[in-house]
């Protein structure tokens, strides 16, 4: 079981009786403050036998003296045949207010600790810090992975409503909680007595009545070397009783004093266990520490707030998660299918694949690529891999690689299929390496690794085919496309560059319909996007999306992008046709490595033609006025300058530090690589800086920049490989 | 320790204390205590209720309500009195007794213990409030027996009867 699932149940389970501790923990949270208003501020040295002395004399039936945690001092006595317990002011003994323990019902209390079950209860609460302690720090190493490691702790967080109240929340008030859980458990130690505090049994010792009289408090030679700021108790000896004796307890122990001769009759120091437990309970309670109980009350609150977005995630992915019909149990299945996919889009094959089988009489069972293994009954094992990013695994199957490596040698035969875009370098590299584990650890071949290119559903037919005869069965492949839920975009404007006759380019701004706080909450409508992210826009009648690169964010309160019209392109197509009022069906893909993290470090932008948008988006939101470089190339600064007048403005504002621009079809242009070039000394020092580039055109010019760039970086003992793998270079390329 | 509060009913807990083997068991008397609390708005109290003799000397203890031991300490003066006893809790321990409830312990006294200087006495404590050692002290005579006395801090009324 993985983080993510003890997360996850203990969460959903256990959270729901965290909720009364939590809310239960906001009430008590109270009295701590409350009880700071009594607290008086005692001199350094005010010495017990001093206060014992002014309390005697203004409340002469005086029995007990106690120090609260708040700090505030309280007599007991009694008033005639009334008990009594007053604040008492340390300067001058005077009776203050009656003394209250607490302003709340006493069932709040044995709620939180003990959920009114008696210790049966206490187990139980017990069970739940112990959860808790678990919930923290599994939701610590979670979000840890989410962030991508300590650095990127305080990072920008993506995500749903839900998703991200849970996450700003939770960085927030996790160490508090792990802290208060594991107090708890402390606390429980030692009322369930599996941790003795005492440091040993009281000692049966007596005042013995000699000459002398009694002697008063204040002459007694070991209350005048204890400190009242350390005092936690002082019983008087009943003046019914002649063998009665004084008891002092402090923070460093507790002792038994003589009535008449004021020797100390016993001593016994605070044993290690009880400081801890005292310290556990000011870190747990917050008594003495009144802004802590504060903050505690706080943490209890969000508590409630997490378990409630923690149930709405939980509840969502359960309705999101693909579902595969007619799935077989794993060791009942003769064929294992096993899927990674980022976006979801491989399941739609894996369906078909597994719909296929079934009706050739195989029983199959199709499951995440995690959860790779076989079983004695399977004859034969599918991977349908697809790759992330620059040649990586998708998320949820980073860990399939060693899995594979960590398991014995196969026997039944596997066919690996990879899905990716031929546009990129590293085209199924992520299925390849599969294939490679696989051949490695000695699985069979059942057919050669196959790349579908962008999901091409005819590719998966003709795979279907080759394994039709490698089975010797009639197996047909039939593939329906699977397209994210998608939110209808109404345009609000548009801005032509009429460019070249046959490419026109527009800028479409789009807006998306505002949902109500459940509706986000819950994650329907557009997610949330960042400039650099990505939108898949759905032509009508086609199943297949076309990816557009964002140049604006949710918060700049609109959606736009820069379209080319691409001749006889369906979706471009479209885009250029719509009038404002016009509508798109759209979602998001997030476009993590690319979108700007928000460091401090300088930026340098390098986008040619329409790539300039995602890259007009991030100067958009430099409201910090981060030092951004942005270097554009185009063809003619009358024809395809998009965001020139933006562009202008945010220079006069500072949003971009500089600008520098190179037009091909101009006399002496040139394009956006020679601006790099003319640039280089610049460019180094930026670079040795700690800058991070962002690289967004078409695919020829990405390759013509990292070149441009690797000569000038040559010099720093730096290429754009090692920025990549720093994460400090990004390409977003079509 | 966790029963509600300031339930108008009375609950009572009977407790049969098994008879001590004592010498003179061929004369012996039954005693029952009847202990009422007063509603003083707390958690469950712990009780010791135990006999000292006509110097004050601990004899012997007759109910502990309350389970845990960690808690004794709070009944200051049977727990100090009590120490050189090791079988002061055999058969004589209970549940704490809630606010406002009654504790009835039941236990067989030798003839010579009546009349001879003996005291009942109650120790005290509850979570959060004041330890009440000796909350409430009574000589165990047949003067006495029917009686109500009322306690310091915990208990309302402590009622005595003697066959």
């Amino acid at each position: 079981m993985g983080w993510k699932a003890i997360h996850r149940w203990l969460g959903l389970v256990a959270g729901c009786i965290a909720l009364v501790s939590g809310i239960t923990g906001v009430l008590l949270s109270i009295d701590p403050v409350v009880q700071a208003r009594h607290a008086s501020s005692v001199p350094l040295d005010l010495s017990v036998a001093t206060l014992a002395e002014r309390v005697q004399r203004a409340m002469p039936g005086v029995e007990e003296i106690r120090r609260l945690p708040s700090g505030a001092f309280v007599a007991y006595g009694f008033d005639g045949e009334q008990a009594q317990a007053t604040y008492v002011d340390p300067d001058d003994g005077r009776v203050l207010a009656n003394y209250r323990p607490s302003q709340l019902p006493r069932w709040v209390k044995n709620l939180h600790r003990s959920l009114l079950l008696g210790d049966a209860g206490r187990w139980g609460a017990a069970a739940i810090a112990l959860a808790m302690a678990l919930i923290s720090f599994s939701g610590l190493v979670l979000l840890l992975r989410r962030m991508g490691g300590w650095r990127h702790l305080a990072g920008p967080v993506r995500g749903s409503l839900a998703q991200r109240l849970h996450v700003l929340v939770g960085r927030v008030v996790l160490v508090v909680l792990l802290l208060s859980s594991l107090t708890a458990l402390c606390m429980s130690a030692t009322t369930l007595e599996l941790l003795e505090l005492d440091a040993g049994p009281e000692p049966d010792v007596v005042s013995v009545a000699g000459s002398q009289a009694a002697l008063p408090g204040a002459q007694l030679p070991v209350l005048q070397g204890l400190s009242a700021r350390d005092l936690h108790k002082l019983n008087f000896p009943s003046a019914a009783d002649p063998e009665d004796i004084w008891k002092v307890t402090t923070r460093q122990g507790q002792g038994w004093i003589d009535r008449y001769s004021g020797k100390t009759l016993a001593w016994q120091d605070s044993t290690t266990a009880q400081r801890v437990y005292d310290w556990a309970l000011v870190l747990h309670t917050g008594e003495s520490a009144w802004p802590w109980a504060m903050v505690l009350g706080l943490v209890g609150a969000c508590i409630v707030l997490l378990w409630l977005s923690g149930l709405l995630i939980w509840w969502r992915a359960r309705r999101q998660a693909v579902r595969i019909a007619g799935n077989s149990a794993l060791a009942q299945a003769d064929v294992l299918v096993f899927v990674a996919s980022e976006d979801g889009s491989t399941w739609g094959f894996a369906q078909a694949l597994h719909d296929a089988l079934a009706q050739c009489g195989h029983r199959v069972h199709t499951s995440s690529l995690e959860n790779f293994q076989t079983a004695p009954a399977t004859r034969q094992v599918f991977v349908l891999a697809a790759t992330y990013g620059e040649g990586q695994a998708p998320t949820h199957a980073r860990q399939a690689l060693e899995r594979i490596a960590r398991l014995p040698r196969g026997v039944a035969p596997v066919a690996v299929l990879g899905f990716g875009d031929r546009q990129f370098p590293a085209f199924c590299a992520f299925a390849q390496a599969v294939e490679q584990a696989l051949r490695a650890r000695g699985w069979p071949t059942l057919l050669p690794l196959e790349r579908i290119h962008q999901q091409s559903g005819q590719q998966f037919a003709l795979w279907g085919e080759a394994l039709a005869l490698a089975l010797n069965e009639p197996l047909v492949l039939n593939y329906v496309p699977r397209v994210p839920p998608s939110t209808t975009l109404t345009l609000i404007s548009r801005q032509d560059y009429p460019g070249q006759t046959d490419r026109p380019t527009v800028i479409l701004r789009f807006q998306w319909p505002h949902l109500g706080w459940w509706d986000r909450l819950r994650g329907r409508g557009l997610a949330r996007f960042a400039a650099g992210d990505l939108v898949g826009i759905v032509p009508p009648g086609m199943g297949v999306p076309r990816y557009y690169s964002l140049a604006s964010g949710t918060r700049d309160g609109f959606l736009e992008i820069c379209v080319r019209l691409f001749p006889g392109g369906l979706c471009s197509t479209h885009l250029y046709g719509l009038q404002p009022g016009g509508t798109a069906e759209a979602f998001i893909r997030r476009n993590p490595g690319f979108a700007l993290q928000g460091g401090q470090q300088p930026v340098v932008l390098i986008g040619a033609g329409t790539g300039v948008a995602p890259l007009a988006g991030f100067i958009r939101r430099n409201h910090r006025r981060i030092p951004m470089h942005l270097y554009y190339g185009g063809r003619d600064p009358a024809l395809d300058f998009y965001f020139e007048p933006e562009i202008r403005r945010w220079l006069e504002e500072q949003r971009l530090a500089s600008l520098q621009t190179e037009f091909s079809r101009v006399p002496g242009g040139g394009y956006v690589q020679d601006a790099l070039r003319r640039d280089a000394t610049r460019l180094r020092d930026l670079l040795k800086r700690g800058a991070i580039v962002r690289v967004c055109g078409s695919r020829p010019m990405g390759r013509d920049v990292a070149e441009a760039l690797d000569g000038i970086l040559g010099t720093l003992r730096l290429s754009v490989q090692q920025l990549k793998a720093k994460g400090r270079y990004a390409e977003d390329l079509f | 320790m966790s029963k509600p509060m300031s339930k108008p009913f009375l609950a009572t807990t009977v407790a049969a204390a098994c008879a001590l083997a004592l010498p003179s068991l061929a004369h012996s008397r039954q005693l029952t205590l009847t202990t009422q609390l007063k509603n003083y708005g707390g958690d469950g109290a712990y009780l010791a209720v135990y006999l000292t003799d006509s110097k004050g000397a601990y004899a012997r203890t007759l109910w502990v309500a309350g389970g845990k031991a960690k808690f004794y300490k709070h009944l200051a003066d049977w727990n100090r009195l009590s120490v050189g006893d090791a079988r002061r809790l055999a058969g004589v321990t209970g549940a704490s007794v809630g606010a406002g409830r009654t504790l009835k312990v039941t236990a067989d006294l030798a003839d010579a213990l009546i009349d001879a200087g003996y005291e009942i006495r109650i120790d005290a404590a509850a979570e959060d409030m004041r330890d009440s050692p000796s909350d409430i002290r009574v000589p165990l005579t047949t003067q006495n027996v029917g009686k109500p006395q009322a306690g310091k801090q915990y208990v309302q009324s402590l009622t005595y009867q003697l066959k």
